[in-house]
C-alpha cells in the first residue's frame, strides 16, 4: 500500500470525525431544542385535551361534581411516571415562559418537560413540592434560573387549581449529592416549620454539573380555575 | 475510503452522484436518530437532580 493511499484514508478519516463532531454539536446545543420544544408543547395539548374532558365530565353531572357544594373533592388521580400533571408558569423567566411538569426525573422525562421527584409532595400539599428541570439544552427550560429573586411568583395549574408559590431563597448553589434540599423542610432554606414548599433545581455551571441551583417557595395563594388566572400572569 | 466508495457505486455519474447524497442522508439520520441520543447523556448537561448520586 503506498504512503499515498494512506494519508489519503487518515485524512478521510479526520474530516469524517470533524463533521460528525460539528453535527453532535449542531444536535446537542439546536436539535434537541427544537425536539423538546415539540415535545412539550405535546405534553401541554395533552394537558388540556385531558382537562377538557374532565371539565365536560363532570360537568354532565356525574357524583361529585362542582355544583354539589360541601362534598368533599373527588381525590384527584395519581400522578403517573412519565405522564404530565400541571403546566408552571413564572413570569419572571417570561411572560409566555409555560412548561409542563411530568412525574419523575428520568432522562427520558425531562426531555418532554420539567420533572416532579417523585416521592416527594403533590402540587400544593404539605411538604416539599420539588422539580428539576434542564437549564441548557432540551429547550433550555431553566435558562435563566439565576434570575429568580426572593418575591417572584411561580404558579401552577393542574386543572382545577391555581397554585401561586412565592419564592422566599434566591439561587442556592450546592453539590449534586445534596438530597436534604429537597427535604420535607428543607433544612437550608431558613423554613423551620411543615409547610407547603416549592423547590427547583437545575444544573450549575451553566454548562457543567459539578453544582446545583435550588431555590425555595412556598405556597402562597390558591384559587378555583373557574375563578381566572392569578394575578401574577395578568397584564 | 470515499474512492472506494465512489468507484464502487453502480451507474453513470449522475446517478453515482444521487446515490452519494442519499448515503451522506442516511449516515446523518441514523446519527441523528440513534447514536447522538445515546451519547447525548453521557455529556453533563442532563445532571439536573440532586438525587442521581
Amino acid at each position: 500500500m503506498s504512503v499515498r493511499v494512506v494519508v489519503r484514508t487518515v485524512s478521510e478519516l479526520c474530516v469524517t470525525v470533524g463533521t460528525v463532531i460539528v453535527l453532535f454539536v449542531l444536535y446537542v446545543l439546536f436539535w434537541t431544542g427544537v425536539k423538546a420544544d415539540t415535545a412539550m408543547d405535546d405534553q401541554i395539548a395533552q394537558l388540556e385535551r385531558q382537562w377538557a374532558r374532565d371539565a365536560a365530565a363532570a360537568g354532565s353531572g356525574g357524583p361529585g361534581t362542582a355544583e354539589s357544594p360541601g362534598a368533599a373533592p373527588a381525590k384527584p388521580a395519581a400522578y403517573r411516571d412519565g405522564k404530565p400533571f400541571a403546566v408552571m408558569y413564572v413570569p419572571r423567566l417570561g411572560f409566555t415562559w409555560n412548561k409542563p411538569v411530568l412525574e419523575g426525573t428520568r432522562t427520558k422525562t425531562l426531555k418532554k418537560g420539567l420533572g416532579h421527584y417523585a416521592g416527594t409532595a403533590r402540587l400544593g400539599e404539605r411538604g416539599n413540592f420539588a422539580v428539576a428541570g434542564h437549564r441548557r439544552t432540551h429547550g433550555d427550560p431553566f435558562k435563566d434560573f439565576p434570575r429568580l429573586r426572593p418575591g417572584d411568583r411561580v404558579v401552577l395549574t393542574d386543572g382545577r387549581t391555581w397554585f401561586t408559590y412565592r419564592i422566599d431563597t434566591g439561587p442556592y448553589r450546592t453539590v449534586p449529592s445534596d438530597t436534604a434540599v429537597i427535604d420535607p423542610v428543607p433544612e437550608k432554606s431558613g423554613y423551620t416549620r411543615e409547610g407547603r414548599y416549592l423547590t427547583l433545581t437545575t444544573c450549575e455551571p451553566e454548562w457543567g454539573h459539578s453544582h446545583r441551583l435550588i431555590v425555595w417557595g412556598h405556597l402562597d395563594e390558591t384559587q378555583p380555575v373557574e375563578a381566572g388566572k392569578p394575578e401574577a400572569l395578568r397584564r | 475510503m470515499y474512492g472506494f466508495i465512489w468507484r464502487h457505486l453502480p451507474g453513470n455519474v449522475w446517478i453515482k452522484a444521487l446515490l452519494s447524497v442519499v448515503l451522506v442522508l442516511a449516515a446523518v439520520y441514523v446519527l441523528f436518530q440513534y447514536v447522538f441520543p445515546w451519547a447525548e447523556p453521557l455529556l453533563p448537561f442532563n445532571d439536573v437532580t440532586v438525587d442521581d448520586q
